[in-house]
């Protein structure tokens, strides 16, 4: 769904744009014309320059809502376990300001270190050498 | 909620941070476009607010529809309920007319006298 967002709110741009055209050159028109001076439809904006309006305003609105990230659960549980399922790099690709998993460098540390078999093998190499 | 049942059910704080962002972002950058909207349409006083508070509204529906509703139905939650993302429900329904109303009022006054000028 978050291909469309782009699309939508560009075309949506596009329709406020011509709609806003519109409304202004009815104003500059109405307000020049000296046919009907005192006539109310010389003030109120034709029906179509309404309807695009609203209807670019929704269009936009839907494509920056479908462009906003994804939400993260705040319930402990829940999101932990959907780290859990989905993997570490975060629920989406798109956006990078999903959270990953903020154990990463407990999951993936190297074990503990043997002081004394790597004393020993030290040890040994050197014997080897002589 | 209680001390208790925080400690039972701990709360992510990035999680939460990270949820508020996104919906101020969205109602900032909607509650901006509904202003060149209501500035094209030339609405004054009360309507232009009316106007904001249905689009306002109408915004927070389809972020709840969208982005919210397909884990929360399916994590067995009720319809409208965003407790999965939300500490209340007010946060997600009426805050970001709140958020968005100074950025309103700059764009509907800005193209009210574009347009009209």
């Amino acid at each position: 769904m978050a291909w469309l967002s782009r699309p939508l709110t560009l075309v949506g741009l596009v329709i406020l744009a011509h709609g806003c055209y519109s409304a202004h050159e009815h104003t500059v028109l109405s307000s020049t014309s000296v046919q009907h001076p005192t006539s109310p439809s010389a003030t109120s904006l034709p029906l179509d320059i309404y309807i695009e309006t609203i209807a670019a305003t929704v269009l936009i609105c839907l494509g920056l809502v479908l462009g906003s990230g994804a939400p993260q659960p705040i319930q402990w549980h829940t999101w932990a376990g959907k780290i859990e399922r989905e993997g570490d790099a975060g629920s989406g690709d798109a956006d990078k300001e999903t959270l990953g998993n903020p154990f990463n460098a407990l999951e993936a540390r190297s074990g503990f270190i043997n002081i004394n078999k790597l004393h020993k093998d030290f040890v040994k190499y050197q014997q080897l050498g002589k | 909620m209680s001390e208790q049942e925080l400690q039972i059910n701990p709360i992510v704080q990035d999680s939460v941070a990270h949820n508020t962002k996104t919906l101020t972002n969205l109602h900032s950058l909607t509650a901006s476009l509904f202003g060149v909207g209501a500035g094209i349409l030339g609405l004054e006083s009360y309507y232009g607010f009316l106007f904001y508070i249905a689009f306002s509204i109408t915004t927070s529906v389809l972020f709840y529809i969208f982005q919210l509703a397909p884990s929360s139905l399916a994590e067995g939650r009720g319809v409208l309920d965003s407790g999965r993302y939300y500490k209340g429900a007010l946060e997600l329904w009426t805050s970001g007319i709140f958020n968005g109303l100074p950025g309103f009022i700059l764009t509907w006054t800005l193209f009210y006298g574009l347009v009209r000028a």
